[in-house]
């Protein structure tokens, strides 16, 4: 019935506006809402799937919190620069090989990087840093301990906030260049030039390298890259509970909710999705219609 | 529809005549130059017009006749009312004066008229003996047509010049010129005809404002003798400097842009421009070249006079020795001060946290500088005297000269704090354009030249990485290098702003248009802005007549009107883009900018 509550006439009522009808403008009938669809095309997750990517989110945290640890060891001295730098290179070269195993047994359609290039962006790398550490040295010398900390801290946020990690290779220039600008105002702090080199690599290879092989190794060893995933977490907390026990708990009760708690709740809200699809046109206004009016 | 008739106040009192004048046309309306009296010969009058003619290029004509009865002049109507048929005009006016009384009347005879000028005669001869005040409006509403006298100070009005109303200026090119401008160019064209005064022994005479004697001055008239050979020496002179100035020597590229950027070179060059116009042979053509030419001139007088005053008191009781020995002490001070400064800015200045490596580095480099150029100053000293006392010797060119050569002086003298300046701001500037760009790397975004816009753009994993590293340092290295620009920036603006101060004051007396604004003063009548009507009589029955004052321009519009153009000093730039230049680290100078010439 229409809102006028028109008195039902013989002729059948039409949806058009280009024919006389003795009904008011406003008038729809009752099978108006037939036409009503709800929740149209859309993904029912698993639980057990939205955990599992969610646990990139969780090694991007544990990554972070790996990070600031080797930062506080360094700086009370406990691991000296030459460790770092050489456990780094052992690691990327670790990484470099496996990364060309992935790439070599998935014959991938784009064209690889040749070993020189490689070879040429790592001596870009290594040259700069070492060049530029007795610079980034004294950067900060005048600024004050809490201002480095706190631009670091919002760094670091900044980097886990505009990570792109749906699609983590290559890696945002945004993220990256805010976790590079935060490990430079934190390497500032350490007390030698070598120290600040050896952290540098350190966040090269763990903010610049490591995502683009953990997406390799999603894409194309999806169980071993569950395995990394828990490691890694595993290894931050474990990392972050030798040097401050509050900050793994903290960093324990983060990743736990992030993996854990986030998907459960995202499946439990789904039920409540109700997204509603018609034949009518929704008002939409693409553009500012004030500058129509003159 | 009204006649207005210009009558000059002059021959109020003229003896009866003849007047002589042009109809205006186009409008309704007539200017009355001069009255010529009895006993004259038609034929003469009208030989001595056709020459006036074409002297004056006017439309001289004989307009109608002026009869102020005395004793013994009775019946001279008849006879005056026959000379419309000597002179055949369109029109003829027959003005009127009688004694004891303030006002004329005037009648009207068109040639149709003419014929039925038999009938009014009489009519009229009947009014004249009334002699009342309906008489005149009988005659009114016959005629139908109303008079207006318009007394006017043939001399003012020959002499003043009109200027166009500022607001709504009425086109010359376009329009016809209103009756206004064309009656004061009847006037001020229509001289040889005020030449025939009543020593005159032709067989004409005639009453205007110069019937009682010529007027004229014995100086002008021996300044006028002497200017030519004294202009065709300065053009000689003129000659060999410019020849000298384009001698093959002073082209070369170094010269030319050094001469260019000092001011004295500038202010020659312009006092050349200004001697070069006034020692042309031929003689202004237009009033606003004359005004050019004589404001250029009294300048000039001035200028000299004030640089002649600078001079008697410059080498009176040795003040050059006096300034010479100040001044060593005073830049060795200046110099004192300066390191200070560094030695401030080296240290934690206002509490600001600096990077201390690059701030010794800065510091030490200026201390160096500063020690130079103290050498330099030390090494100069004994030249300072001899410098300053030849340098005054310029001030006999003018004070413009004098104050020209202390700004280049000023120039000189302060040129480390120029050095430092342009140090601090290439520094600055290359910073701030280094951090911008890198900071759309940080964004991932880049600058689009073809299409002038921000792009997304995704860079290499090791471009990324060398720009955040070079962001970083430049970005904690800006508020050093930001301060030093700050300080540097701050010395060299009081330096522009002194330089500026003199450059401005040159440029106020090269320009200031005196001789205007003394016109304006003691002859306010000869630059005209309109005129006003003030009433004379107004008694019902008889014409309406009206004294026509000048109104004189305002001396605003004097100084804007008759400002010699020269090169503009002020600063190009808005104050607004003058901040934005001082903050993206744009270098700033005091120099005047040729292409800004005003023409």
């Amino acid at each position: 019935m229409g809102p006028d509550g028109a008195p039902g006439p013989a002729v059948p009522w039409q949806k058009v506006l280009w024919e006389r009808q003795p009904f008011p403008d406003n008038y729809v009938d009752e099978r108006f809402l037939e036409e009503l669809r709800r929740n149209e095309g859309i993904r029912q997750y698993h639980y057990w799937a939205v955990v599992k990517e969610a646990g990139f989110v969780g090694q991007q945290l544990s990554c972070v919190a790996i990070f600031i640890t080797l930062w506080l060891y360094m700086e009370q001295g406990l691991l000296s620069p030459e460790m770092l730098l050489s456990t780094s290179l052992a690691c990327a070269l670790l990484g470099y090989g496996l990364h060309q195993a992935l790439m070599s047994q998935f014959e991938s359609d784009c064209e690889p990087r040749t070993h020189l290039a490689d070879l040429q962006s790592a001596s870009i790398f290594l040259s700069f840093t070492f060049g530029f550490s007795p610079v980034l040295k004294t950067l900060t010398e005048s600024v004050s301990t809490d201002t480095v900390y706190a631009m670091s801290a919002v760094m670091l946020l900044a980097h886990l906030v505009s990570f792109p990690y749906a699609q983590p290779s290559p890696p945002g220039s945004l993220s990256l260049n805010a976790a590079l600008f935060a490990s430079v105002c934190l390497a500032s702090r350490l007390p030698g030039a070598l120290h600040t080199f050896a952290m540098l690599s350190c966040a090269l290879l763990v903010f610049a390298l490591w995502p683009c092989l953990l997406q390799k190794l999603r894409e194309n060893a999806p169980k071993h890259f569950t395995g990394v995933c828990v490691g890694v977490c595993l290894g931050g907390v474990v990392g972050l509970g030798s040097q401050s026990p509050g900050g793994a708990v903290l960093l324990a009760l983060a990743l736990g909710s992030v993996t854990l708690l986030c998907p459960l709740l995202l499946v439990r809200l789904q039920r409540h999705k109700d997204n509603i699809h018609g034949p009518w046109d929704e008002a939409e206004i693409h553009e500012d219609l004030s500058r129509l009016r003159h | 529809m009204v006649m207005k008739i210009f009558f000059p106040q002059c021959c109020n009192l003229a003896d009866s005549g003849l007047l002589v004048g042009r109809w205006i046309s186009g409008h309704d309306s007539a200017v009355v130059l001069a009255v010529i009296h009895y006993p004259f010969i038609p034929g003469q009058v009208k030989e001595y017009i056709q020459q006036m003619k074409t002297q004056s290029g006017v439309e001289l004509s004989v307009l109608g006749s002026w009869s102020l009865p005395k004793d013994g002049q009775e019946g001279m109507d008849s006879f005056l009312k026959d000379l419309s048929t000597i002179f055949p005009q369109e029109r003829w006016l027959q003005i009127r004066r009688q004694i004891g009384k303030t006002g004329f009347t005037c009648e009207i005879l068109s040639q149709d008229q003419k014929r039925k000028a038999a009938q009014q005669e009489a009519k009229k001869k009947k009014e004249e003996g009334n002699k009342t005040s309906d008489g005149e409006a009988g005659h009114e509403e016959e005629e139908e047509e109303k008079v207006i006298f318009v007394h006017y100070e043939q001399r003012k009005v020959m002499l003043s010049q009109l200027h166009p109303i500022e607001n709504g200026d009425p086109d010359p090119a376009t329009g016809e010129p209103s009756e206004l401008r064309q009656m004061f160019q009847t006037v001020a064209c229509s001289q040889p005809l005020f030449f025939l005064d009543k020593y005159d022994d032709g067989p004409l005479k005639s009453t205007h404002w110069q019937s009682q004697g010529r007027e004229a001055s014995i100086i002008v008239e021996l300044l006028k003798q002497s200017s030519t050979p004294l202009c065709l020496l300065i053009t000689w002179l003129l000659s060999i400097w410019t020849w000298i100035c384009n001698m093959r020597f002073f082209s070369l590229y170094p010269l030319r842009f050094l001469s260019s950027k000092l001011s004295t070179c500038v202010q020659l060059s312009y006092r050349t421009e200004h001697m070069r116009t006034l020692s042309s042979p031929k003689t202004a053509v237009g009033h606003m070249h004359f005004m050019r030419k004589a404001s250029i001139f009294v300048s000039f007088l001035v200028d000299v006079a004030l640089g002649m005053l600078l001079m008697s008191w410059l080498y009176r009781d040795n003040h050059i020795t006096m300034l010479a020995n100040t001044l060593v002490p005073a830049a060795d001070h200046v110099a004192k001060n300066l390191e200070e400064l560094l030695q401030w800015l080296m240290g934690a200045p206002a509490g600001l946290k600096m990077n201390r490596a690059l701030d010794q580095v800065l510091g030490r480099f200026f201390l160096y500088h500063i020690h130079l150029w103290i050498s330099y100053i030390h090494l100069m000293s004994p030249f300072i005297e001899g410098i300053l006392w030849y340098g005054g010797l310029s001030a006999c060119f003018g004070l413009t000269f004098a104050l020209s050569l202390l700004s280049d002086m000023v120039a000189l003298f302060t040129f480390h704090i120029y050095c430092f300046y342009v140090y601090g701001a290439r520094l600055y500037c290359l910073k701030i354009y280094g951090l911008s760009s890198l900071w759309r790397l940080f964004r991932g975004k880049k600058w689009n030249v073809l299409r002038q816009r921000v792009d997304s753009c995704s860079y290499d994993l090791d471009q990324l990485f060398i720009g955040t590293l070079l962001f970083t340092i430049l970005l904690f290295l800006l508020p050093t290098t930001a301060l030093y620009y700050l300080v540097f920036t701050l010395l060299r603006l009081v330096v522009v702003l002194f330089q500026g101060i003199l450059h401005l004051s040159v440029d106020f007396i090269n320009s200031f248009p005196l001789f205007a604004v003394g016109l304006r003063i003691f002859r306010p009548y000869r630059l005209a802005e309109g005129v006003k009507f003030r009433v004379l009589s107004q008694e019902p029955g008889t014409a309406l007549h009206l004294m026509m004052e000048m109104n004189p321009l305002k001396v605003s519009t004097v100084v804007q009107t008759y400002r010699t153009p020269t090169y503009s000093c002020y600063p190009k730039d808005s104050w607004v883009a003058l901040m934005k230049k001082l903050f993206v680290g744009e270098l700033i100078y005091p120099w005047r900018h040729k292409s800004t010439k005003t023409d």
